[in-house]
């Protein structure tokens, strides 16, 4: 599904942040890529959604080389890979579902598709009865849960979350989490960056670790090393 | 899903237009300015158009001939006349004709008409009125004319005169012109960089809302658009307001205008309304090259995907 072959990315005026990187994430897989904060991991996601491309090395998603992706085609390769980050970028003047349904119309779908799909990602994260409010009166947790249901709506094969649970309490870590396994159920390959050791030693699945832009271990069932 | 789409750009570029109010307002308005001076160019141009032709039309050479040329060498030399190609047009002015008009001009004048009695011949020479086909004519005319076996039956001809004034009144309106075109030109490129600079504060205003397009997938035509759309709208809007300030403005200063070319087919507010519809759509079309320019610079520079 995801390959990484050499992957080197350096930026301007700084150390290199990815190292050559080889990678193989296998469709339906659940992999936790950890490490301290400023080894690589929030380049490596940026990576494969193609928000940065790669000084050396190629990245293969699902067969497709995105190292020579145009930039028309890049809102095809996001609509592939659902995307959530640590600040939950809602929009504040839209409610959750008017937030949900803008990630549908600015591709195009139409408002039939758009009244269908909704409702079936809030359900999923368990949303459905909260669908009218804006996200100042939602908690962290809910809002991250707008946020995942948001990323679902293209029906995407991978869900990259880059530290989900940053902003969260221990409860809503926790209920985060369950809703990725659930999601991961359905045979969505998840991407899950973060550095908090607990998640990673509860989830026991593959845990690959970063340090200083290289990959120093990656086990089948792993815990937090560093 | 074509309509959509297109729906949904547009009520975009709306809320793009509204979100920054004052903003849209005040470029809307150096739009006006830019547009009004445009005009304002162009209006100078039809005058001194006009003015130049009417004075052009007036152009001719009077050949007055000595009064002892019988007539029928008048009309021997008239023939000869209009036998040259760059002639467009000749008229004979006998002696008695001529004194019927002088006298006719001078009727209040009782000394005149006392001298003109006095006289017991007609001093009043016969003439010929030349027209050219070309201003530029004139001159080989004239030069054709003198070569010729009749010069020496030519006492005087008026002729200079009227080139030193045309001279000097292309000199002044193409003065004014450049001076205008000077200024458009500042104006439009103000306008370009008013135009550029809201759309640039619009992108920052909307940063977080165009990162989520990019990260959910949006079409590029979703990010991009709207702010298209936002700076026609400004066009638009900016030309219908001009249109609307202009033709009132123009029609208050017509009589003054035409008041200069008495005696003239020239009236400046029905040549303005016979071409509305072509100065409408000249000032939509640039000012939406010029927002349009600064669209695609603003999108190039702060929108890359």
């Amino acid at each position: 599904m995801i390959k990484l072959r050499n992957v080197t990315k350096t930026y301007p005026g700084t150390h290199v942040a990815i190292k050559n990187v080889n990678l193989h994430i296998k469709p339906g897989e659940f992999v936790s890529i950890v490490g301290q904060s400023g080894t690589g991991k929030t380049t490596l996601a940026k990576l494969i959604i193609a928000e940065e491309k790669p000084d050396k090395g190629k990245i293969i998603i699902g067969g497709w080389d995105i190292t020579k992706i145009k930039n028309s085609e890049i809102p095809v390769l996001r609509r592939q890979i659902g995307v959530v980050f640590q600040d939950f970028k809602l929009l504040p003047k839209k409610t959750v579902f008017e937030n949900i349904a803008f990630a549908l119309q600015v591709s195009g779908a139409p408002v039939k598709k758009i009244k269908a799909i909704v409702p079936q990602v809030l359900k999923v994260v368990g949303l459905d009865d909260k669908e009218d409010r804006f996200p100042d009166q939602l908690s962290g947790g809910e809002k991250q849960r707008v946020v995942i249901a948001r990323s679902l709506v293209h029906r995407p094969k991978i869900l990259l979350a880059d530290e989900p649970t940053g902003n969260l309490d221990a409860i809503n870590v926790r209920e985060i989490i369950d809703l990725l396994l659930k999601i991961n159920k359905f045979g969505t390959t998840i991407i899950l960056v973060t550095h908090n050791p607990d998640i990673v030693n509860n989830l026991r699945r593959r845990v690959i670790t970063l340090d200083q832009g290289q990959v120093i271990s990656d086990q089948k069932t792993g815990r937090y090393i560093l | 899903m074509f309509f959509t789409t297109l729906l949904r750009v547009l009520n975009f570029g709306f809320q793009n237009f509204k979100r920054n109010f004052w903003l849209s307002l005040v470029t809307v308005f150096i739009l006006i300015l830019t547009l009004f001076s445009i005009s304002l160019v162009f209006t100078l141009n039809v005058v001194a158009d006009n003015a130049i032709k009417s004075v052009k039309d007036q152009v001719d050479i009077d050949i007055f001939f000595d009064p002892t040329v019988p007539e029928d060498k008048v009309i021997a030399v008239q023939a000869y006349l209009e036998s040259i190609s760059e002639v467009k047009s000749t008229k004979y002015v006998s002696k008695e004709e001529a004194l019927q008009k002088f006298t006719e001009a001078h009727k209040d004048d009782p000394q005149i008409k006392e001298s003109l009695d006095e006289l017991e011949e007609n001093p009043l020479p016969s003439a010929l009125i030349v027209k050219a086909q070309r201003l530029e004519d004139y001159s080989s005319i004239v030069i054709n004319l003198d070569n010729s076996e009749y010069s020496h039956l030519i006492s005087s001809r008026n002729f200079e005169d009227n080139q030193v004034i045309i001279d000097r009144l292309t000199r002044i309106t193409d003065r004014i012109y450049q001076f205008g075109i000077g200024v458009s030109a500042i104006f439009i490129l103000i306008a370009i960089l008013v135009v550029f600079n809201t759309l640039r504060m619009n992108m920052y205003t909307q940063r977080e809302e165009l990162s989520i397009m990019r990260l959910v997938g949006a079409q590029n035509l979703f990010i991009r658009m709207p702010f298209i759309i936002e700076s026609v709208l400004y066009g638009i809007l900016a030309s219908v307001i001009t249109i609307l300030i202009l033709f009132p403005l123009l029609s208050a200063v017509s009589p003054y205008i035409d008041s200069l070319f008495e005696g003239y087919d020239f009236n400046m507010f029905a040549y303005f309304t016979a071409n509305f519809w072509v100065m409408l759509g000249l000032q939509i079309l640039i000012s939406i090259v010029i927002s349009v320019i600064s669209s695609m610079i603003a999108i190039s520079r702060y929108l890359r995907v």
